[in-house]
């Protein structure tokens, strides 16, 4: 992992269309603000995860025939 | 277009019922192409449909209107998180249903809708900023919806 180290107001460019910027840094929380074109989406990673997740088991079985019969 | 389905074998979609998600889905980037399939006995209303990837075979979710189970279900959704389906006029929201071997620990997830531009054919998935849960747990209401049903 590439690791740099920023100040408060200090910046990061990735792609040449992202840009990353420290807006604040308060003890062990820090405050980012993130500049992306419309179709890069940004989550929070635990967030991610646990949607991804849930795609994930949402995906494992259920028959059609199990569904339908819960839902009839 | 006629694409290979693990659960419902070959099946023939209408041009109509492709869904593109240009932004994939959240943990499936590459998935971009989908149908939307329904079960031809209970029509398009109410029921599940599922959401199948046009690329893989393996990978189905099943997925309802929210307000089936939660009926006033009407999250924000920023604006941003939107502009991939380009338009918002006549938008249909689904949420993936998960069944685990308990069936009483059924869920739905309704942090992480999917927002479909229905003219447009383009859909994404969202994550709320609002507290919504991941498994919003459903196996009693739909019974008393069973119930409801069957008193009138």
């Amino acid at each position: 992992m590439l690791a740099l180290s920023r100040r408060k107001g200090e910046a990061l460019v990735i792609n040449n269309n992202i840009e990353i910027t420290v807006l604040e840094v308060k003890g062990e929380q820090i405050k980012l603000g993130i500049s992306a074109p419309r179709e890069v989406p940004v989550y929070r990673k635990e967030v991610y995860i646990q949607i991804q997740e849930s795609n994930k088991e949402a995906m494992t079985e259920p028959t059609p025939e199990l569904l339908k019969k819960i839902f009839e | 277009m006629v694409i290979n389905t693990r659960i419902f074998g070959e099946v023939t979609i209408d041009d109509d019922k492709m869904l593109r998600f240009p932004g994939g889905i959240v943990g499936f980037p590459e998935l971009v192409d989908f149908a939307l399939i329904h079960d031809a006995d209970q029509g398009e209303q109410g029921g599940i449909r599922w959401l199948q990837s046009v690329q893989e075979p393996n990978f189905a979710m099943p997925v309802i209107d929210p307000l089936v189970v939660k009926n006033d279900y009407n999250p924000v959704v920023d604006d941003n998180l939107l502009k991939a389906i380009d338009s918002v006029d006549n938008v249909l929201v689904l949420v993936t249903i998960t069944v685990p071997s308990d069936l009483t620990k059924m869920s739905v997830n309704l942090k992480a809708p999917f927002v479909i531009n229905v003219d447009g054919k383009k859909a994404c998935q969202v994550i709320l900023e609002e507290e919504y849960p991941v498994k919003y747990y459903i196996y009693d209401i739909l019974k008393n919806n069973k119930a409801e049903k069957a008193g009138e």
